[in-house]
Formats: structure tokens, sequence, C-alpha cells
């Protein structure tokens, strides 16, 4: 089969991780490594104690074998997370983050948590995030119910949705779009039909 | 500027999001097979070496790393063309316009593989029904569903704007901006030609 049933639908999680793992991130090597010309890009060359800038998978590698230390992204601290967190909670907007933060984040504590401060901290606080955004996506879905959708005024939307053919998702990330995929592509496409004028003769 | 693997995996994904089967991007896969084969004989000429250091160990380890995440996602974005036209063979065959989004080896694929599915079902059920019942095209339109499947663009897809683009036009004619950034879920059928020509991508 060309296409396994589970792949056809949507992207899983660990196809995400794969894309998400091309981002570059800074690291303290431990080791020094020539230039070093990849398919994906020429990196390197290496020289401890310099920071050097490499692809995830290629920092992922080296700190498995205890190679390099990894520089956490700045958006990835106890203080800007809290900081989103209270965004998250008082705001009906989704709080803005990157696009891959979750793919990232999840490699980071998995396999680099001993070079973040207080990881369990973070994770913790991932997870009081993922909750208050999944509670909001879940909200949306509810708007994309009803058949007359309109614009809210500021403060920014959580979904805005102009008529029942477009809807926007600002700041959603990209696993959180997987995860609402078959949910909202299904209702949509149902709701669609239902408006579309009935047919003559059938 | 993109490197062709950032490319390669953009296509990727918007092939696999698209219910509608997109242009192949022959030079670009070429380039890529190309890159992969070289690399992989550099690989395979400096194992043989064994005078090499620790170090090097740990750089071919890393390129041939490298050379297995590139396979995969080749792999993965041809299964995904391939899927789609075997399972809309019998479309692709009967519109010339969507053959040419298909590479030569891709469109005989599909000729080879609607041929032998009609022949199949001709000797398996429809020499035995009557006459009028026994076609597989759609000209007479007594039936439905459709004998032939052909790809839903009206399927809803979540679309990112890489650039600030044109105004869309909505199924029901109202007229809609995508900035620079913007993720939106819509029609296939509105956002299709801005895929197309790369002003945004499907996530």
């Amino acid at each position: 089969m060309a296409l396994p049933n589970s792949l056809r639908t949507s992207t899983t999680p660990p196809e995400l991780e794969l894309i998400a793992t091309q981002q570059l991130i800074e690291i303290i090597p431990l080791v020094s490594m020539e230039k070093t010309v990849f398919i994906s890009g020429a990196y390197g060359p290496l020289r401890p104690p310099n920071k050097a800038q490499v692809p995830l998978w290629i920092a992922v590698n080296l700190k498995m074998k205890r190679k390099c230390h990894i520089v956490p992204p700045s958006w990835f601290t106890v203080d800007y997370l809290q900081d989103r967190l209270s965004l998250e909670t008082s705001n009906p907007a989704f709080s803005e983050l990157p696009f891959r933060y979750m793919e990232i984040s999840k490699i980071l504590l998995d396999v680099a948590s001993d070079d973040l401060e207080q990881p369990d901290k973070l994770r913790s606080l991932l997870k009081d995030l993922r909750e208050a955004r999944q509670a909001k996506s879940r909200e949306g879905l509810k708007q994309l119910d009803h058949s007359e959708l309109s614009v809210y005024s500021p403060p920014l939307p959580v979904i805005v949705s102009t008529t029942d053919a477009l809807v926007q998702l600002p700041n959603l990330s990209a696993m959180e779009i997987n995860e609402i995929r078959p949910y909202f592509v299904e209702s949509m496409s149902i709701l669609s039909k239902l408006a579309l004028p009935p047919q003559p003769g059938v | 500027m993109h490197t062709d693997i950032e490319l390669l995996a953009r296509h990727w994904s918007n092939e696999r999001n698209a219910p509608h089967i997109l242009p192949a991007q022959h030079d670009l896969l070429a380039a890529i097979l190309d890159h992969l084969r070289r690399q992989s004989d550099a690989v395979q000429l400096l194992r043989g070496d064994p005078s090499l250091s620790d170090d090097e160990h740990l750089r071919i380890t890393l390129v041939q790393l490298d050379i297995e995440r590139v396979k995969f996602i080749v792999r993965s974005y041809v299964r995904t063309r391939l899927y789609k036209i075997e399972k809309y063979a019998r479309y692709i065959t009967a519109n010339a316009d969507i053959q040419t989004r298909l590479t030569a080896a891709e469109r005989e694929h599909a000729s080879r593989h609607a041929d032998l599915t009609d022949r199949h079902f001709n000797y398996s059920v429809l020499q035995s029904l009557p006459e009028p019942q026994r076609h597989l095209d759609d000209e007479t339109p007594y039936y439905m569903p459709p004998m032939m499947s052909s790809p839903d663009v009206t399927r809803p897809v979540f679309v990112h704007a890489l650039e600030d683009c044109p105004p869309v036009v909505l199924p029901d004619g109202t007229r809609h901006e995508m900035l620079k950034g913007h993720i939106s879920l819509t029609h296939y059928s509105v956002v299709e030609h801005l895929v197309a020509r790369g002003e945004a991508e499907l996530v």
C-alpha cells in the first residue's frame, strides 16, 4: 500500500518533530569538528568552547553522546513561559508562541533537561499552557458550529470566522493544528454541504 | 533563500495536506537524489579507510544520519503521490491537464493502474450486468454516487500565508485578505492558486 491508512488524513507527531528538528539552535560543543557539508546545508566548524549554530537534529545527536550542551532558545525559560501563561489565562486570544514550540520543547526536555533551568517547572508550565489553549480550541469548534459567524471586536478573538467557509487561527502552533484537524475539517465539510442549495431532481 | 531540503519538506507537507495531486517537482527531486547518491558514495569510501580518527567517525555518523533523514522525506513524498495517483487513476487518465502535473513514470503508472482495475471490474462484475449498466464512466448520469472517484477540492485545509497574498474569494463571493503569517482554515479550492505559486503553504 502506497500510504498507510494512519497517514492519509493527517501528519503524525513524529513527522512534525522531524520537520521541527531542521530548525537551528545554539550549542556549546565539547568536541571539535571541521566544517561539514550535509545535504541540508553546511554546518560547523565546532571549536570548543565557542558557541555554534547547528540544526536541532545535530544538537540532539551530539547531546546524546554527551558531546555538547544545548543553549535553550530565548522563549524556553520559566520567566517567559510564566508570562505567556498569564496572558493565556487572562486573554481570550491565543498568546504568541513559536510555531513549533511544542515539538522543540518536548525534544529539549527529553534529551537536554540538564541544560535547562528548572526543567520540572518548565514542564508544568507547558502543560498548563497546553490545557488553557486546548480549552480555547474546543471553544472555537463551538463557534464553527453556528451557521452565522461574525467577527469579534478587539480584544483579539480566539478564532475569527468571517463566514462559515473561512476560519482564521492566529498564533495556533503546528502541533495544535494537527490535533484539531480531524474535527475541524470534518465539521466544516459537513457545514458547507448543508449550506449548498438543494439540487434539482435529487 | 531556502535550501533544497526545506523546499522538499514544504512540498511534502503540501502534498500530504492537499486533496488534489500537486505538480511534480521533477528538477528539485532529481537534484536531491543526485546529492544523496554523491553523499552516500563519499561515506562508503570513507568508511573503508581504517585510519579514521574518532572525530572523523563522528562526522560520518552525522552525515549518514542526514542521508537517512532526507531519504525518509523523499520516500514519504513519493509515496503520498503514488497513493493519490492510484486512488484517482481513472480521473487522471481522463483529464489531460492533470496529466501535466505528473512525471512520465507517474503517468505511465496511472494509466496501467487504471487499465488493470478496469479489466478486473469487467471480469469480476460488470460483464454479468445488463448492457446499460456496464459502463465505468459517468457519461450516462443515472447512477449516484459517481463511478469515477475524483479529488474533493472543497475539502477544508489549514493554510499558512508565507507572504502578503492578494485577496482570496470565498465560495459565497466575499473577498478576504490573507496577510503574511496568517493561518486560516478554508476550502482547498479557495487557496489552490496561492499554494501553486508558493505564496502559501498547507500545514
